[in-house]
């Protein structure tokens, strides 16, 4: 078993405060960020193992003022460098370096089509920039991907942000519906969509792949709560994909660190081969030994492997248990009342919880 | 594709040679993996050859027996590329 792709979130500091943001509520403070020459051991350790891709990512990667030596690292280690960006701070002239030194793919997000509302849910002042950093990238030689999160408050101006994904240039657009880990899971009460928003956005996005088809590729994200069967979370527990933290700490996805019984190891005191293939924490949901009933003997075990721990942990409190999105959960009782709530006329909570900036 | 276009990858799309893995092409969010003449067509798809000159080229380097077969499956191979967006033709 290998790893098809490396996540590194190499800081989590950001000038962003996004109400959904996936890093997790307990960040890594910038003195425990890991220096230049250990990531650059990682990411050699990393395709060594078998990784293809790395994606560049933090918080906000562009803090680091080492990234294009960290670009560079990571494409001589032979891999394919994506880097996730909200665009803030990357200047023509540090876009210009990061290509020199190999970048091959970068994907910037938006927060909305509406200024006002993407500014809203960052809580920060970025959405020119954004536009602005576009019109850089599309004129450049790297792949450019579009990511835009949707939810209650955007969903119904779905069409303007295709449209503004077609007007930048973008190769590629993610419409991905928020996942409640993280930050998220505050704001889940604001961000939930209706089942009418959902089914006229899937209608929406069909459409809108079938008329860009060989011009701009559209990738989407549905809003598992309303799925009949869980997502199969990263490809399966340690099966495609690892992530590591801004401190070294190797974690199978973004969200893992909830579950309270796991020990994440470090880069820094174990090779990173030791870490993904012996690990307790990354043995403690692979294969199917740890399932229970109805996990256990359904067909889609294979497909879904069980959904995600993470989501289980955080509804019914027990990370072993079926992902309570499955329509033949015991737990599914706790989503149905989740979107119940979501499709209730009545007042929406007040405030926005922002992601804060670690120490 | 006909023998005057001129196919190159599509940006963010880059070919790559791995020790363990052999011939792959690396793809935003993907891989995908190569054999028999793949490598040999995309290694050629550099927005300078013509598909007609890269049939040459494959003939040249294989000696293959039957060129109409050599063109239909190559460049099936390429159409689909081209409908995943992952070859742009000029």
């Amino acid at each position: 078993m290998r790893p098809q792709a490396l996540i590194a979130e190499i800081t989590h500091r950001c000038p962003l405060h996004c109400v959904y943001c996936s890093n997790p509520l307990a960040m890594q403070p910038r003195g425990d960020e890991m220096a230049t020459d250990v990531w650059t051991r990682v990411f050699r350790e990393a395709a060594a193992l078998g990784a293809l891709h790395v994606h560049l990512t933090g918080g906000e990667p562009v803090a680091r003022p080492d990234l294009e030596e960290l670009v560079r690292a990571a494409r001589a280690a032979n891999l394919y460098v994506n880097l996730i960006t909200s665009g803030v701070g990357l200047s023509e002239g540090k876009l210009d370096a990061l290509i020199d030194a190999g970048l091959d793919h970068l994907q910037l997000s938006f927060q909305d089509a509406d200024e006002a509302s993407a500014n809203e849910f960052a809580g920060a002042r970025a959405h020119a920039r954004k536009l602005a950093l576009a019109e850089i990238v599309r004129a450049r030689q790297i792949g450019f991907t579009l990511n835009a999160v949707v939810h209650r408050q955007n969903l119904d101006r779905l069409d303007a942000i295709v449209a503004m994904a077609e007007r930048l240039g973008a190769d590629r657009l993610e419409i991905a519906n928020v996942q409640y880990y993280g930050w998220a899971i505050e704001n889940r009460e604001k961000l939930m969509p209706t089942r009418r928003q959902l089914d006229a956005c899937v209608a929406a996005v069909r459409t809108h792949q079938e008329r860009l088809k060989g011009r701009m590729r559209i990738d989407f994200v549905p809003p598992d709560y309303y799925a009949r069967y869980p997502k199969a979370c990263m490809g399966g527990w340690g099966r495609s994909l690892m992530l590591i933290d801004p401190a070294g700490f190797v974690l199978p996805c973004h969200a893992a660190a909830v579950i309270p019984d796991l020990t994440f190891d470090n880069v820094q005191a174990h090779p990173l081969r030791w870490i993904w293939e012996e690990s307790p924490a990354f043995q403690r949901f692979r294969g199917e030994d740890w399932m229970p009933e109805p996990c256990r003997s359904c067909d889609r075990r294979h497909e879904d492997f069980g959904g995600c721990r993470c989501q289980a942990l955080l509804l019914t409190g027990n990370a072993n248990a079926t992902d309570p999105v499955c329509s033949l959960a015991p737990d599914r009782k706790l989503v149905d009342a989740v979107i119940a709530r979501a499709n209730a006329a009545g007042e929406e909570a007040a405030e926005w919880v922002y992601r804060i900036d670690p120490a | 594709m006909t023998p005057a276009n001129i196919p190159r990858l599509a940006r963010g799309c880059r070919l790559s040679e791995d020790p363990a893995q052999g011939w792959v092409l690396l793809i935003p969010e993907g891989v995908l993996r190569l054999s028999g003449p793949g490598p040999r067509i995309l290694q050629r798809c550099d927005g300078s050859r013509s598909f007609a000159d890269i049939l040459r080229e494959l003939g040249d380097e294989f000696a293959a027996p039957d060129a109409a077969l050599v063109e239909a499956e190559a460049g099936a191979f390429l159409d689909r590329l081209v409908a995943r967006r992952i070859v742009v033709v000029e």
